[in-house]
């Protein structure tokens, strides 16, 4: 009952809020620069360059505070020491240059960039075509999209749970394993085989993000105007030619999109390596590692910041042309 | 409006219950308990009636209830009024409190390590100048002890910031009493025995170990318990010191022998059930089950007091499982030394109070009220080991007072990033395939750019 009352009241006050800042400005601007008497044309000129400032100003403080601020002070932080009580200068980057976890977690990060966007999307891809044709399609595409509903920390549960080992010969309760014993193989110990272990990890998000390209990329589908395919069939193409020729080039800019998107999520995670390995055998991203430093023993908020920046730095470039991506698709 | 009632009504009964907090033994009564060194705390200590003390620890749930069964024998005799809270984020939330200067005035501290950090900021008050003398007279392996509560001030200067209470000993070896006897073995007396018996067992068909080291994000931790515990067996105590500050670098030919020690049990598929490959990826939760598999998976299996816990359902410590002593070598001589953890008082604020608390502690009943229940050794030697429980705490109270040198774990003394990161991480490595050489390269040169 008092959450009700709570969450009615801060929807209240927050609507409340935006009219009161819109009709409250406005009118101290035209109290200000009143659009009347002997200066009526330079006022109105004035108060409509401000006006926009205005009505822009509370996303700007917010944005300010929620995003921009943190950053500068995470590249404040990753310049000192341990206890953010020294100033070092580029120490904590020179150590990552070092550190043989930041490498290894560069190299698994890369992979990671390549094998599961790619993967993702070529998928995606097929389903969505797949799914088109056959009746049960909705079905199936039900299916594919559920894991999306799954969060990354309950996805590794249960792909933890898959890749579970026992012994030879007793009775296993990972999937994969009870698989491996019933055609006559030997269990493994799947998560700690390098350097495979890490392309059973991506398994679980390409699993994840599977659906969401092919959701995607179904609609981009659908999207393609019919007199095109029309035109391919009636030029005697086969279906391969219809799809990769006709189709395909058609929802490149989407494709792209999805691409980047996936991109960014690969380059962010941490959840599903933190749940199944936690870094360990070899299987170490940026986003673990920083939050080792950060967080574990002795907080190091130095490095953790160091690693923070390299990340960002590194989404950075794909964000930007991604959000290009999108802009032209609108377009 | 009913509702409230009764809140109200069930708020007064709480109230009540915790203002006549009862006294579960009755002093006097069970003449086993030292009732004479209760009377003379609460003569020693008049006049301080209704003061307050807020103490602050990272024991919930069970542990809670029994330090909270402690706590009315000093409000009892002092007359001033204690309050316990406890979190499972301990370790952050007393950096944050005494750095927003708002600390409680007694905390309880489950690593040494931080409440050296915390004395160096100044955050800690020195406790009574006798403790020390204190602690080498009246605990066993009494000067370890004090040692490891002895931290540098603010000024660099050394006093004793801690008062250890409530031991853990690792240094234990769990096994089937039954198992051993249809087998024909017997309890090891020496590390080299001990060895004997793991061959004797392998040559018998049958697998001498289960090892587990995962533990999710704290996956490794067993290991570095069985390279220190190792590293107690095989080099003086001196040398521990010297390892545990990075004095003697981690990739010193000593250290590297001992974690090939540990290789030569846990890198070796005939001796850990499930073969070498499973010891790191096996949850140290499950690991002890195999002792209790029929046929037994294993023989063995070394871990802390604390393991009966995980045993499986309907198996009691002591009786279905029980534990040796993990023994200590007969070639090199170098005493019972024993491996263990506890955790430490230390005073944050100018209270009186807080003081006259840890002098409670000093006094053998602030022991044995806690000991008669369970879960809890201590290393007092002014206590009656017959109040134990059970028997097998008063066993491993035992091993405790035995004794003759006694050292923390290791992992805990160290910086965090390495006794809660690289060691854990290196120790993976190795069993996974790493040398030991290698693994300790890794360890110091993380450790170097601590520097």
């Amino acid at each position: 009952m008092e959450l009700l009352l709570l969450a009615v009241g801060t929807i209240a006050a927050g609507v409340l809020g935006c009219v009161a800042w819109f009709w409250g400005s406005n009118w101290v601007l035209d109290t200000i620069l009143p659009p009347r008497g002997e200066n009526a044309g330079d006022n109105i000129r004035r108060a409509s360059m401000i006006r926009p400032w205005l009505f822009l100003g509370p996303a700007i403080l917010f944005l300010g505070v929620y995003l921009v601020y943190p950053v500068v002070n995470s590249f404040w932080l990753s310049l000192k020491n341990a206890p953010s009580t020294q100033f070092v200068g580029a120490d904590n980057y020179l150590w990552l240059v070092g550190d043989s976890k930041f490498r290894e977690s560069m190299v698994n990060n890369f992979f990671w960039l390549l094998v599961v966007p790619a993967l993702s999307t070529l998928f995606g891809l097929i389903a969505a075509q797949l799914t088109d044709r056959i009746r049960w399609g909705n079905i199936g595409k039900s299916l594919i999209f559920m894991p999306m509903a799954i969060s990354f920390v309950g996805a590794g549960v249960i792909w933890k749970l898959i890749y579970e080992y026992r012994e030879a010969g007793e009775e296993q309760i990972g999937l994969l394993n009870a698989f491996v014993q019933w055609i006559g193989g030997e269990p493994q110990t799947w998560l700690t085989i390098q350097p495979w272990n890490n392309f059973f990890l991506m398994i679980v998000l390409v699993w994840i993000q599977t659906g969401f390209a092919m959701v995607i990329l179904s609609a981009a589908l659908r999207g393609i105007p019919e007199e095109t395919i029309e035109a391919a069939v009636l030029d005697g193409a086969n279906p391969w030619q219809i799809f990769f020729k006709i189709k395909v080039p058609q929802i490149m800019g989407t494709i792209a999109v999805v691409w980047t998107t996936i991109t960014i999520t690969v380059l962010k995670v941490f959840d599903i390596v933190f749940v199944m390995t936690n870094g360990q055998w070899g299987t170490q991203v940026l986003a673990n590692l920083m939050y080792d430093w950060m967080f574990r023993g002795s907080p190091d908020y130095g490095r953790g910041s160091a690693i923070a920046i390299v990340l960002m730095v590194l989404v950075l470039p794909i964000m930007i042309w991604n959000i290009r991506n999108v802009r032209k698709e609108m377009r | 409006m009913k509702t409230t009632i009764l809140t109200s009504a069930a708020m007064i009964a709480l109230t009540t219950a915790a203002a006549n907090a009862q006294l579960i033994f009755e002093p006097g009564e069970d003449d086993r308990f030292n009732w004479a060194s209760y009377e003379e705390f609460a003569a020693s200590h008049t006049g301080m009636d209704g003061q307050s003390l807020q103490v602050f620890g990272p024991w919930l749930g069970g542990d809670k209830d029994l330090f909270e069964s402690v706590i009315p024998y000093f409000e009892e005799a002092t007359g001033i009024e204690v309050e316990y809270n406890g979190s499972d984020s301990f370790e952050q939330q007393i950096v944050i409190d005494s750095e927003a200067g708002s600390p409680p005035d007694v905390a309880v501290f489950p690593q040494p390590g931080l409440a050296a950090d915390l004395a160096a900021k100044g955050s800690l008050k020195p406790l009574a100048d006798d403790t020390a003398a204190w602690l080498a007279e009246n605990y066993a392996a009494g000067e370890d002890w004090a040692k490891l509560v002895t931290f540098a001030g603010p000024d660099g200067e050394e006093k004793v910031y801690g008062f250890p209470y409530k031991a853990d000993v690792k240094s234990l070896v769990w096994y089937v009493p039954e198992n051993f006897e249809d087998a024909g073995y017997e309890v090891p007396e020496s590390y080299e025995d001990l060895k004997a018996l793991t061959e004797q067992i392998v040559e018998d068909g049958e697998t001498p170990w289960c090892i587990g080291l995962g533990s999710g994000g704290a996956t490794g931790w067993p290991a570095t318990d069985w390279v220190e515990d190792l590293m107690l067996r095989m080099n003086p105590p001196e040398d521990y010191d010297a390892w545990v500050t990075n004095e003697l670098p981690f990739n010193d030919p000593e250290i590297v022998a001992v974690i090939d020690e540990f290789g030569w049990f846990a890198k070796n598929d005939d001796f850990v059930a499930g073969g070498a490959g499973a010891v790191s990826s096996t949850d140290f939760r499950d690991s002890p089950k195999g002792l209790f598999d029929y046929p037994p998976a294993c023989y063995m299996h070394r871990q802390a007091s604390f393991i009966p816990t995980f045993f499986p359902d309907g198996m009691e410590a002591g009786v279905d499982g029980d534990f040796f002593y993990f023994p200590a070598s007969a070639e090199v001589d170098l005493g019972q030394p024993v491996l263990g953890g506890g955790t430490t008082f230390s005073v944050l604020t100018d209270n009186e109070a807080a003081m006259a608390f840890i002098d409670f502690l000093r006094t053998p009943i602030a022991h044995e009220v806690w000991m008669a229940q369970k879960g809890f050794i201590t290393p007092h030697n002014g206590v009656d080991p017959e109040i134990y429980g059970d028997d097998t705490l008063k066993r491993m109270g035992q091993i405790l007072l035995d004794a003759t040198t006694f050292r923390f774990d290791g992992s805990d003394l160290m910086p965090g990033a390495i006794g809660a990161g690289a060691f854990w991480t290196g120790m993976v490595d190795f069993v996974g395939g790493q040398s030991a050489q290698e693994a300790a390269d890794a360890i110091q040169g993380t450790w170097d750019t601590l520097k």
